[in-house]
């Protein structure tokens, strides 16, 4: 068989695979397009005359949101009911589900485990929600899921998601935190010793443990420890001092004196991107260092209206929140819709 | 590179069709139905798959605003797509066993002149092979896209779509070197399921 030629019909042609093509080419599809429905527009916000203040067609934005995202759970949920499990494609070697090789495609369902040895990789695409790409020497598990969302564990290796779902809908569990989607496409790693790594490519993910939170937005990245949670994100292209000062301010079990010396390489080499970081550095601060931390932000940028030192000062969420929004990395209505729902859910299945 | 461009001009497709644009949408519909058509094809009968297709785009359309990511549209138009094959088999799965019967050569010869024996025996055979060795191949032999396309517009990566095809290729010469007839091909099928254990195995 020519591989080639299967593939991109470059190189010699292969005989067998032309004759296929002659012969299953009279199904092909050969209609046009025909006329669709004028029903379904959606005029841009700012076209409205009704609704003249932004924060009105938020509000009704964020109404509309509400239930979208209420109905898409109740048809996940009721999609979950009926699912007899993910597709899985093995991609290279033996991938095992359940401690069964798995054989070119298979299922995995709720409570079930996928793993990879060093030279195994596979793919699951979850309907409607994405994909998620396997890596070798990776350990997966897909858990029941509050209000019919997806979920899974990752206890070790790495696994590189494409979502398309609604925010929110796709989840997974790591030792260290959960990682809930609200863009589009990351990569995360999980060591041995369950700490981790996030890299956001497209759209943006909330890391979560406990009451810490991080949100890694387009070229960031944020590790993640077994004993502290998520740590501070950063933006890739920051200059080696600044990263290096994060990874020790966020490291367990540094002295104080370390800590300190990295707080004042962080404030002193910040550029405009890497308010992101010191958005985070807000709330993991002692209360000391907090107002220099906040005057180097707030050069950065300028806090928006009803976002005062004193609040942010007492870490005023509704104030962190509004200032979080004025850096255009992703609207924090998204995460705290999230987090309400999620608890919801938690709460209703227990 | 190509490829790279044809999405950027698909986003913009899309944008301009979640904003309203029937025109935009109408150049997605030519874009993807051979897509949606392939895709259908190697799960519902072949009679049903041209209206099903109009079928899928109608039921995307009103949906459309609650694609984030305009680059997965075809991902996001297969598995509606898919889905819509799987409420056809919730509804019909008596008629797929009698569609299934109905494709062996000596029944089809009166009533569907499009389709000669080859036709028929071939789709048997794809049809018989695991659900993603089916859609890649029905896309590579049937629509006339390359691997990389086929990646393009469903979404799959390159490499899934290079091991369905090779695997499947395969899987599909083995088959149809065996010496049996689409007949018994259908009769397999109609006694077993299909080999996911799903009609149609169309569900994901």
């Amino acid at each position: 068989m020519n591989d080639q030629y299967l593939w991109d019909k470059s190189g010699p042609s292969d005989p067998d695979i032309e004759k296929l093509e002659r012969v299953m080419g009279t199904l092909r599809f050969r209609g046009t397009a025909p006329i669709f429905p004028s029903a379904i527009e959606f005029p841009a916000p700012r076209q409205s005359a009704f609704f003249p203040r932004p924060w009105l067609r938020f509000g009704l934005a964020a109404a509309f949101a509400i239930t979208l995202v209420a109905a898409g759970l109740v048809l996940l949920w009721w999609k979950a009911d009926v699912q007899v499990g993910w597709h899985v494609l093995q991609i290279d070697g033996a991938p095992r589900i359940q401690d069964r090789v798995l054989n070119a495609t298979g299922k995995l369902g709720v409570g079930q485990v996928i793993e990879t040895d060093g030279a195994s990789r596979a793919e699951i695409e979850i309907t409607e929600i994405g994909r998620i790409q396997i890596d070798p020497e990776t350990r997966l598990r897909v858990l029941k899921a509050p209000s019919g969302r997806s979920r899974l564990a990752l206890d070790r290796g790495t696994i590189h998601a494409r979502i398309w779902a609604l925010p929110g809908i796709f989840t997974v569990d790591t030792p260290s935190a959960r990682a809930v989607d609200l863009g589009c496409a990351y990569t995360l790693h999980v060591d041995g010793n369950g700490d981790g790594l996030i890299r956001t490519t497209m759209g943006w993910v909330g890391f979560q443990l406990a009451d810490r939170e991080a949100f890694i937005p387009a070229g960031a990245v944020c590790r993640t420890h077994v004993k502290t949670g998520p740590g501070i994100p950063y933006f890739e292209d920051a200059p080696e001092t600044f990263r290096s000062a994060l990874q020790v301010f966020d490291s367990p079990g540094r002295s104080q004196e370390d800590r300190e010396r990295a707080l004042q390489t962080i404030l002193s080499q910040s550029r405009r991107q890497d308010a992101l970081s010191l958005w985070h550095l807000l709330s993991r601060v002692d209360a000391s260092e907090r107002p220099q931390v906040y005057d180097c932000f707030a050069a950065l940028v300028p806090p928006p209206p009803g976002v005062t030192r004193e609040g942010i000062q007492t870490l005023d969420r509704e104030m962190l929140d509004r200032w979080w929004d004025a850096l255009d990395l992703g609207n924090i209505w998204l995460w705290r819709h999230w987090e309400r729902s999620w608890s919801e859910g938690e709460q209703s299945s227990k | 590179m190509a490829d790279e461009r044809k999405l950027d001009h698909d986003s913009s497709l899309v944008r301009a069709a979640r904003d309203g644009d029937r025109v935009a949408f109408g150049q997605l519909y030519d874009r993807y139905a051979p897509t949606v058509h392939g895709i259908l094809l190697a799960r519902v009968p072949v009679d049903e798959v041209d209206d099903l297709v109009h079928d899928v785009f109608l039921r995307a359309l009103p949906r459309l605003h609650t694609l984030r990511d305009p680059e997965g549209f075809g991902a996001w138009l297969s598995a509606i797509a898919r889905n819509c094959a799987n409420d056809y088999h919730r509804h019909n799965r008596n008629e797929l066993m009698q569609e299934i019967r109905d494709d062996v050569p000596e029944e089809t010869a009166s009533k569907r002149e499009r389709f000669d024996a080859d036709v028929t025996t071939i789709l048997s055979a794809i049809r018989s092979l695991p659900e993603a060795y089916r859609e890649t191949l029905l896309l590579r032999l049937v629509e006339g896209m390359t691997g990389p396309e086929i990646a393009a517009r469903t979404g799959l990566t390159a490499g899934s779509v290079r091991v369905n095809l090779y695997r499947g290729m395969q899987q599909l010469r083995q088959k149809l070197a065996e010496p049996r007839t689409s007949d018994t091909i259908s009769k397999e099928i109609a006694a077993e399921g299909w080999p996911d254990g799903n009609p149609g195995g169309a569900t994901k």
